[in-house]
């Protein structure tokens, strides 16, 4: 963790005061901790693009990880009004202009998810993407990015097939793919919230999986 | 509104039934726990809060866990298997998707209990204390919790469904004897094929085409009336051009179509084939099917063949009523009463050929018979006690009385006992004095065939003649047995012989070859095992009933066994047989052989579930006997 306090340094005055001042003020789980005593908060979101250059985010979901479990009390889902029409990626997400209506403004969004991420290791299934984006709008409030601990579920089962020294098969990094390996159910996705509660699971499987009853620290997983 | 309305209207209805859920992503999780018992039961408004409060939990295949080890409350599996064990390490359950586990509340009843996972597992946990008040808000979801399993099972034993006769579908009440004949026949030998079947009807076919239908009316109307000349061709006064019904038509639809249209005999087609032939004096005794008619008849009958043909369509009248709602105790009831009625008339026609007994007797029924827990298929288990005055010379009258009436029950449809067990064998019919010293013996040395025959023969009951002779064998067994210690042990070792097919749940323990391959012996596994049970608690306590029911309430009356237990037995046997009977019953209208066999996958998920109840509750009981009877001989 002390290499993530050393990249937030030179950020430190220019954020006094802001959301992200704040979230960063908590303190972090150390790495040897083991993965039950760590809070993850599994995040997965929704955008008008994959280019986080022209594309705008339209919606997050999130869920808490507490000591092993899913809690569902913590599961939110928001929109995101948007500043141009969503076009093309509507087929994809099944969010119409419309559905935007009541929408949040993305700096109350922001703010709100900066204040449950404090002290939290995020987590995500394809990790570039989604922080691509929420380092975006960070920079753009706050002028610095998002500069917290992230485990990726797909770099994860990435090194996992690697370490087998198996030929890795397209989709078999994709979600479900992931899920199947451990026997979860399917799932039906392309919402914000049900892909984060769907990580989740692949999460709390795929740590249990590598702990076979024993401690994994969190080092293991980030 | 029209109708079409109402259902847009409900089906929007239905897009959002959790108006409860801030979070309308976790409606998933609200609708597979809503599928799932007893769950399925609870308002949305009390639902909604239980699953914004469910954590998700995932156990590898391999981890065990107890009450103490994690924290308490209801487990929900949504994907994956776990079994239960007690501390004996026991199998007491295997659990599967939808299905939900209580440590702790399994802990009060059972002692300690560990959870082992044995398909990794995604797990809905519902914490102690929303589970706590859920029970409170909810009374009928508290019951299915309190008072372990037991109450959900006796639900389903008392559930008695409307009768209404008139939706039974027609195939149920058709007569399957058909007369065919073809277009050329001469209408005399017609009528002569019909005297001797003793039909109304008869179909003309040629070439499995079926041309027509001759009753008795076109005889008489079209034939006898017109004074056509006896070798007028069947064809010439046929009815032509015919309408059937289909199998599956009511026999409200039937009777409606028949009245109207003036029809007096109709064809019933099964999948296009002419299958079956209805006639509106079946639709009359359709309605008029009470038992104890079928009862006084047979008492009326002159000869076994009358008898035969009386009881033939007994199979039919066994799933009318199994239809019109009466349960399997009613309906094995009423079958005992049949047979019993069908002995007495053929001891009755026998002793008017052979004239008056020489000295007092009595026909004594055995097994299933005399406990009243017959079903169809029953062969035969009786014997025949004679006063002890009886001379040699006057003996050969009992075995001519006994060949007599076992060859006309054998004619009739009870086949002959397999073992033996029958008046007509020699070593069943016996003076009192030779019976009581018989009884001594197998009392003093058990051997495993002398505990193989008394399971048969001390559910004794006497049908016919002097009770008296009856009431003081069964005296001689119970005064034999109560206090025996060795022969309970014996006995107790036989009521444990057959397992309960407990412990392979998500696939019940299932027949490994033969015919019946991944089926499960309802008898054998499930009324036997309590049929033994309740007979060795009987003879332990010298209770002179032999009905299970009436065994029961005595044992509970005497403070035998706990009412709870009596109760739970009633109730598994009462589930186990009501499935067996509606088994058969669905074997009989499908044309099939009556058996016990039934393959579990084939139930529906809640009957599955009470199955599962039954054969925990035998379970329970025979390590209670093992307890009691066997302490100490492993």
């Amino acid at each position: 963790m002390w290499r993530l306090q050393l990249r937030r340094l030179p950020y430190r005055k220019r954020i006094a005061g802001t959301a992200l001042q704040a979230c960063w003020h908590a303190p972090l789980p150390s790495t040897s901790s083991d993965w039950r005593e760590v809070s993850f908060l599994v995040v997965d979101a929704e955008m008008s693009s994959l280019d986080a250059s022209t594309g705008e985010l339209l919606s997050v979901g999130w869920v808490v990880v507490q000591q092993g479990s899913i809690s569902l009390a913590s599961a939110e889902h928001h929109l995101i009004r948007a500043e141009n029409s969503v076009g093309q990626s509507a087929t994809i997400h099944n969010l119409r202009d419309h559905d935007l209506v009541d929408a949040r403004e993305r700096e109350q969004v922001l703010e709100h998810f900066l204040e449950v991420a404090a002290g939290k290791v995020l987590v995500f299934h394809n990790a570039v993407l989604d922080l691509a984006f929420l380092n975006k709008i960070c920079r753009r409030y706050f002028h610095a990015p998002l500069l917290m601990p992230v485990v990726d579920t797909l770099l994860q089962e990435e090194s996992l097939l690697r370490r087998r020294e198996q030929a890795i098969k397209t989709g078999e990094l994709r979600l479900q793919a992931c899920r199947d390996r451990y026997n979860l159910p399917r799932f039906h996705g392309h919402n914000a919230l049900l892909d984060a509660l769907a990580t989740a699971e692949l999460l709390i499987a795929m740590a249990s999986h590598r702990a076979a009853g024993k401690q994994l620290p969190l080092r293991q997983l980030l | 509104m029209s109708a079409e309305q109402t259902a847009t209207a409900q089906s929007e209805n239905s897009r959002e039934p959790f108006p409860g859920l801030d979070t309308p992503e976790l409606v998933t999780i609200a609708e597979f726990i809503r599928q799932t018992l007893p769950f399925n039961d609870l308002a949305a408004e009390l639902l909604c809060p239980v699953v914004a409060k469910i954590l998700v939990q995932y156990h590898c295949k391999g981890e065990s866990f107890d009450a103490t080890t994690e924290a308490r409350g209801l487990r929900i599996l949504r994907s994956g298997a776990v079994e239960l064990r007690d501390s004996d390490n026991k199998l007491l359950d295997r659990l599967g998707e939808g299905e939900n586990f209580h440590i702790a509340g399994l802990n009060a009843e059972r002692g300690e209990v560990i959870a082992t996972v044995i398909e990794d597992a995604l797990i809905y946990f519902v914490p102690d204390d929303v589970y706590r008040s859920l029970r409170e808000q909810d009374r009928h979801f508290d019951r299915y919790f309190s008072g372990q399993r037991n109450r959900r099972l006796r639900r389903a034993a008392r559930y008695q469904p409307e009768p209404n006769t008139m939706m039974q579908e027609v195939r149920t009440v058709m007569s399957t004897d058909l007369l065919t004949v073809k277009p050329g026949d001469t209408v005399q030998s017609v009528a002569q094929a019909m005297s001797a079947r003793r039909v109304s009807s008869a179909f003309v076919v040629e070439n499995d085409q079926l041309l027509g239908i001759v009753t008795d009316r076109d005889l008489r109307v079209r034939f006898v009336a017109a004074g056509l000349p006896p070798d007028t061709l069947v064809s010439e006064v046929m009815t032509a051009d015919i309408v059937s019904v289909d199998g599956s038509a009511t026999l409200f639809a039937t009777t409606l179509l028949m009245t109207q249209r003036r029809f007096h005999h109709l064809p019933v087609k099964i999948n296009g084939e002419t299958r079956g032939i209805v006639t509106t004096s079946d639709l009359i005794l359709a309605k008029q099917d009470d038992p104890v008619y079928l009862v006084q008849h047979i008492s009326r009958q002159q000869d076994v063949n009358s008898i035969k043909e009386l009881v033939s369509g007994m199979a039919n009248l066994m799933v009318q009523w199994v239809n019109a709602g009466m349960r399997a105790q009613q309906v094995s009831q009423v079958l005992t009463a049949i047979s019993d009625a069908i002995t007495v008339r053929l001891i009755q026609l026998a002793e008017e050929q052979l004239g008056p007994a020489p000295v007092s007797w009595c026909w004594t029924g055995f097994g299933s018979q005399a406990r009243g827990e017959q079903l169809l298929g029953a062969d035969q288990d009786n014997g025949l006690v004679i006063a002890d005055e009886v001379t040699p010379e006057q003996l050969p009258w009992f075995a001519q009385l006994a060949d007599f009436v076992c060859d006309g029950l054998d004619e009739v449809g009870y086949v002959y006992c397999p073992g033996g067990i029958m008046a007509k064998t020699d070593e069943w019919r016996q003076p009192l004095s030779i019976w009581q010293e018989t009884v001594r013996k197998w009392a003093r040395s058990p051997t495993p065939d002398a505990v193989m025959r008394v399971s048969i023969f001390f559910d004794i009951r006497c049908i016919y003649g002097d009770c008296k002779l009856a009431e003081a064998l069964q005296e001689t067994m119970l005064d034999q047995t109560s206090r025996n210690s060795i022969f309970l042990a014996a006995l107790a070792a036989n009521a444990l012989d057959s397992k309960p097919p407990l412990g392979i749940f998500r696939r019940f323990v299932v027949d490994r070859d033969g015919e019946h391959r991944s089926e499960l012996d309802l008898k054998k596994r499930g009324v036997l095992p309590v049929t033994e049970i309740v007979r060795l608690h009987a003879l332990a306590h010298k209770i002179r009933a032999v009905n299970t029911d009436e065994r029961l309430k005595a044992l509970a009356a005497g403070k035998h066994l706990t009412i709870a237990g009596s109760r739970n037995l009633a109730d598994a046997l009462h589930f186990v047989q009501q499935l067996r009977i509606k088994h058969q019953c669905d074997q009989i209208v499908k044309g099939e052989k009556v058996s016990n066999f039934l393959n579990p996958r084939d139930l529906p998920k809640m009957a599955k579930e009470q199955l599962r109840d039954a054969f925990t509750i035998i379970d329970e009981a025979q390590s209670s006997v093992r307890q009691t009877y066997r302490a100490g001989m492993g």
